[in-house]
């Protein structure tokens, strides 16, 4: 119409007739922001429609434009190209925005949104403009860049002819309740965790009905059976308290004490294999429920080992005492034969003997002593010999430990006695130890000290206590018989026993 | 001490397996005038002689070759022989087939070994 005009005077006219009418449309939205229109008819191709201002409609209008604001959600609606036409009171504290400032903005610059899964947004928007709605979660991002994780529904807005004209969203933040949730699951998680995989056995119980809740592994193993079995039952009935009563005193005595202990529980597993068991009972409550958690420790190897230790230190005092009873026997001997005056060196020699072999029977845990072995440890003085005048030949053999005593000892007297008077009292002697297993007719041991190019051996008159060992004590320990024969170049002995006697691998354990 | 005349002839029956023990011990109970019956290093051993051996007392290791010597104990508690237990074992640690016969702890001194013998000999 404008666009007609040609003159000045004629776009005057019309300047003045748009200003009529612009003062006209103020003075109406002023009466109607007053109240004072009741309702407007518009002129349309169709025909006059009235829209109501004032009445019920209005009043609904007032009472919805309330409700939005007062309600604790976010929200917000927007129009078909995604800039904001409303958001209420919650929407403005939640996004930091005035009203006035965020209208007509576009929904992203209020806030943008993240997903758990890249494609999840247009699964979303596909969901909301399939089925006209959608809710679900996802994270907000705000301007200032906080993150809050929130629940939303979204429907979309339709004019009247069922066009989609924009959404309006319902927004709630539940960071508080996710970063909650998150605690309570990792918390479950971990303490799972540990009841799945603790070595102690765990039942958890209803105070009330006494009957199991829950049951760790260890449990399930130990009472051999499957936790589906056992839920449900009570204690007496899966076997672990051997007395029905007990298990109702138990609960009578949790109450009174939070806490009740048995130090040894003895029960039977399905197998008939006797086990005792630690058991420790715990009454706590679970938010406002009590529960009662049982612990149960297998402690049938501690017990055993226990034995064991106590059996160990028995033996340990056995043995002790007897060395002693020999060292002291060793001594009197000593004392009673030969010169005082060497008394302290030949009886430290000879516990020195002693001492030798305790050391190579607590090496081999008691099991026997090799041969050789015996031989090199008993003869350390004499080591600078060992390979050159003092020869050592014979078969792996094993002596069992009172074998390896009276050989030890009886070989202690020997060199001693050959560096005192034979083979080893000059410089060309020499010694050849040999020992064999020989099976015919019988399986039997023997081994033999032979001296030559020494001095020539006489038997002295007096048999002392070195004769002594390598003869009677020696046949004793191997229930053999010792042989001494003095020649021209030195002493022969052989000490010949039954195999069995002698090593110890037809033997087992001291 | 000299021996009693009624100590001559009484009979001992050794049984450890520790054959130092045995021998000295041989040697002191000579010494104090007393005869051996027999020395035992193994409780197979004991059993037969204190089954077929005629001896007054007997000297009981508690462990030979580590194995207990409570049977030879239970024997010569039938056969109605008077004992003396020698063990390095504490009390509580002993076997309840030794319990009535003197104890005495390795080691142990001759005197008090021939004062426990003497104590338990039965008289004739």
């Amino acid at each position: 119409m404008l666009a007609k005009s040609s003159s000045f005077s004629a776009l005057h006219e019309e300047n003045a007739e748009l200003r009529a009418r612009l003062d006209e449309a103020n003075e109406m939205l002023g009466a109607i922001r007053g109240g004072e229109v009741d309702a407007l008819v518009v002129q349309s191709a169709d025909g006059p429609k009235i829209y109501a201002l004032q009445g019920q409609d209005a009043e609904n209008n007032r009472f919805r434009g309330e409700m939005l604001a007062q309600v604790s959600d976010a929200v917000i609606a927007a129009d078909s190209e995604e800039r904001v036409i409303y958001l209420n009171l919650a929407a403005e504290r939640l996004y930091g925005f005035d009203a006035s400032e965020a209208l007509g903005r576009p929904l992203s610059e209020i806030y943008q949104s993240r997903w758990p899964q890249p494609e999840d947004r247009a699964v979303a928007k596909t969901i909301l403009y399939k089925c006209g709605e959608w809710r679900g979660e996802c994270i907000h991002i705000l301007r200032d860049g906080r993150e809050m994780n929130v629940e939303a529904g979204a429907t979309v807005l339709r004019d009247t002819t069922g066009l989609s004209a924009g959404t309006l969203s319902v927004v709630r933040d539940v960071t508080e309740r996710k970063r909650h949730e998150d605690e309570v699951l990792v918390s479950e998680v971990r303490y799972r965790r540990l009841f799945e995989t603790a070595r102690d056995g765990i039942l958890i119980l209803d105070p009330v009905t006494g009957k199991i809740i829950d049951a760790n592994p260890v449990v399930t193993q130990m009472l051999g059976c499957p936790d589906t079995r056992l839920v449900g039952k009570t204690l007496f009935e899966v076997g672990l308290l051997n007395d029905e009563g007990v298990g109702h005193d138990m609960v009578a005595e949790l109450k009174r004490a939070n806490q009740i202990r048995f130090e040894t529980l003895p029960f039977e597993s399905p197998s008939g294999r006797r086990h005792d068991v630690e058991f420790v009972a715990n009454l706590y409550s679970e938010n406002d429920r009590p529960v009662i958690q049982c612990n149960i420790r297998d402690i049938t190897e501690r017990r055993r080992s226990e034995e064991h230790v106590k059996l160990l230190m028995a033996e340990v005092n056995h043995r002790a005492k007897n060395m002693l009873a020999v060292v002291q026997a060793v001594a009197y001997q000593t004392a009673k034969f030969g010169d005082p005056a060497t008394l302290a060196d030949r009886l430290s020699g000879r516990i020195g003997a002693l001492a030798a072999g305790q050391d190579l029977l607590v090496k081999s845990q008691w099991q026997g002593v090799e041969v050789a072995d015996l031989i090199t440890a008993q003869l350390a003085h004499f080591k600078d010999l060992m390979g050159a005048r003092v020869l050592a030949d014979g078969p792996p053999a094993l002596l069992t430990a009172e074998a390896a005593q009276g050989i030890g000892m009886a070989l202690h007297e020997l060199a001693t006695n050959a560096a005192k008077y034979g083979a080893l009292s000059n410089s060309e002697g020499r010694v050849r130890i040999v020992w064999q297993i020989i099976d015919d007719p019988k399986p039997t041991f023997s081994i033999s000290w032979l001296e030559e190019g020494g001095p020539r051996a006489e038997a002295s008159g007096r048999r002392g206590f070195g004769q002594i060992v390598m003869g009677r004590m020696a046949e004793a320990a191997v229930q053999g018989v010792a042989r001494i024969t003095y020649g021209a170049g030195g002493l022969a002995w052989t000490l010949t026993a039954p195999l069995d006697d002698a090593l110890a691998s037809a033997k087992v354990g001291p | 001490m000299s021996p009693r005349a009624n100590e001559r002839q009484a009979r001992i029956l050794i049984v450890e397996d520790e054959p130092m023990l045995a021998f000295v011990l041989e040697e002191v109970l000579i010494e104090e005038g007393f005869e051996i019956a027999g020395v035992a290093g193994r409780l197979e051993t004991a059993l037969a002689m204190i089954e077929s051996e005629p001896f007054d007392v007997a000297i009981l290791d508690a462990n030979l070759a580590g194995v207990s010597a409570g049977p030879a104990a239970s024997a010569l508690t039938v056969r109605g022989t008077p004992f003396i237990v020698v063990s390095g074992y504490l009390p509580e640690q002993q076997q309840s087939a030794f319990s009535g016969a003197p104890r005495l702890q390795k080691p142990c001194q001759p005197d008090a070994l021939i004062a426990a013998l003497r104590g338990i000999l039965p008289s004739r």
